[in-house]
């Protein structure tokens, strides 16, 4: 019987040369392989973060910039308080922030920011209070030349600019200027590293926001003023309360204001009623605002406030994580 | 024959069809007429909301706040967190081709905020975008003339 798989010695050095080529382009893109971050850092010091990249350079195209993307809460102001170098066998150099007037060519008209956002979100933190800070290479590589460059960025980040103490999960990707967030048959030219444990920043005089661990109630949006309307949620899915199965849950808070004084509001009443958002959510929601909630006076300000959950009762009351110490929030911006 | 037949009615449509395109392009004479300056004296009403783009309009009661103008002036009525919080004076930018207008609450420094005066169902609507707590906060509010 005649071997359809007839395959002579130089035809089986091509098909090795194209099985190994392949696997070469599908291997090309842009690795993250592994990240030193601390743990925990105080509010105001300097930390240093390196990200480690593998970017091999099989197929062709470029010269492209290296891009960065570097997943921080809001408050750090981290554009201001950050500097990044990087260092590699074949040089080294700084980088610099993406100004928003470069946009990807990949990014459908979003900055870099925005493309990284709508590519990956808040990286799994729960408040949308983060943003992707981009950064590019002072140099461009090209594609070309089977060089594999083995790149450590190294950051130094101010963390805390907002005073707040918090629990974040960081993220970082890298990606170049020519392909953006990309994939097509030679491979995928991005890598992307989100936090699966959360940095902690202590010592500051804020309130704790954690971006990590689900809250009893959150407040939307996550920085305002008492001149703004704030939607207040308690998750009664987060973890079982005196208030679970409970038909109604009002709110009872306390504002302290500018010139001193208290004004406390803890009625069960329409006013202070949280409406569940569907007949089985156990999400409740109010939104108020502060300004008329507490009756403040034209020249007084609204700075904090504390607060309970209520039963229809008010006797049963419901605190921050699920103790009879009150949930607080600050009314800031920054 | 049949295909002759269907040929002639086709060019008969074609003839129609030409002659209907070339009637159907008329010369119109452009009259440079002025246009009419935005006259926004009166009382108007919220009847859309959001805040960073999230629609408030059904979970916060929208239907007591008024805002009041009159020829230069405007009055709050039943407040709402807004641009602001006094009555006061107010002025459009260009009284024809308002694209900003500005408050000046009694005794305060005046406030400018981007404004659009678009006809929406045969209704004129002020739409006003403005953030009256963070400036990273940002409302919209599209108001109705009340009746």
């Amino acid at each position: 019987m005649r071997s359809y798989l007839h395959i002579k010695g130089k035809n089986l050095w091509k098909l090795c040369a194209l099985v190994v080529l392949g696997i070469a382009l599908a291997c090309c893109g842009e690795q993250i392989t592994s990240v030193d971050q601390p743990a925990t850092a105080t509010v105001g010091s300097v930390v240093p973060i390196t990200v480690h990249c593998d970017i091999p350079t099989v197929g062709d195209g470029g010269p492209d910039y290296l891009i960065f993307g570097f997943l921080v809460p809001k408050g750090w102001k981290a554009a201001q308080n950050t500097t990044i170098t990087y260092t590699s066998k074949q040089g080294n150099g700084t980088m610099s922030l993406i100004p928003d007037g470069t946009l990807p060519k990949k990014g459908d008209g979003l900055t870099w920011s925005a493309y990284m956002k709508k590519t990956f979100g808040n990286g799994g933190n729960l408040i949308d209070d983060m943003e992707w800070v981009a950064y590019q290479t002072d140099k461009a590589y090209s594609h070309t030349g089977g060089v594999e460059f083995i790149v450590d960025l190294n950051i130094k980040t101010k963390v805390g600019a907002d005073n707040n103490n918090m629990l974040v999960k960081l993220g970082y990707t890298i990606t170049d200027s020519g392909n953006g967030f990309t994939s097509d048959g030679n491979g995928t030219y991005y890598s992307v590293l989100l936090g699966n444990t959360c940095f902690e920043v202590t010592g500051g005089s804020g309130d704790l926001v954690d971006f990590c661990n689900p809250q009893l109630t959150t407040i939307d949006p996550p920085k305002s003023l008492d001149n703004d309307f704030v939607t207040l949620t308690f998750d009664g899915t987060v973890t079982d309360t005196q208030l679970s199965g409970a038909s109604e849950v009002y709110l009872c808070a306390t504002a302290y204001t500018s010139d001193g004084k208290t004004i406390k509001v803890c009625e069960q009443t329409t006013k202070t009623l949280l409406k569940q958002t569907t007949a089985t959510s156990k999400k409740y929601q109010l939104t108020f605002w502060p300004r008329s909630f507490f009756n403040a006076g034209d020249t007084q300000t609204i700075t904090r406030m504390e607060y309970f959950l209520t039963d229809k009762t008010g006797k049963v009351k419901v605190g921050y994580g699920n103790t009879d110490a009150p949930f607080t929030y600050t009314f800031k911006c920054g | 024959m049949k295909y002759n037949y269907k040929a002639k009615w086709f060019y008969l449509l074609l003839i129609a069809v030409f002659m209907m395109t070339v009637s159907s392009c008329k010369t119109e004479k452009i009259v440079p007429g002025s246009e009419a300056p935005k006259d926004i004296a009166g009382n108007w009403r919220v009847i859309k909301a959001t805040r960073n783009g999230t629609d408030l309009t059904s979970i916060i009661d929208f239907s007591q706040f008024r805002i009041s103008f009159t020829d230069k002036g405007y009055t709050l009525v039943n407040k709402l967190p807004f641009l602001v919080s006094k009555d006061g004076a107010f002025a459009l930018d260009d009284p024809q081709y308002p694209f900003k207008i500005t408050f000046t609450a009694t005794g305060d420094k005046p406030v400018s905020t981007a404004f659009t005066y678009p006809i929406v169902n045969g209704k004129r609507q002020l739409s006003i975008t403005f953030s009256p707590g963070c400036t990273n906060n940002t409302y919209v509010y599209v108001l109705e003339k009340a009746n």
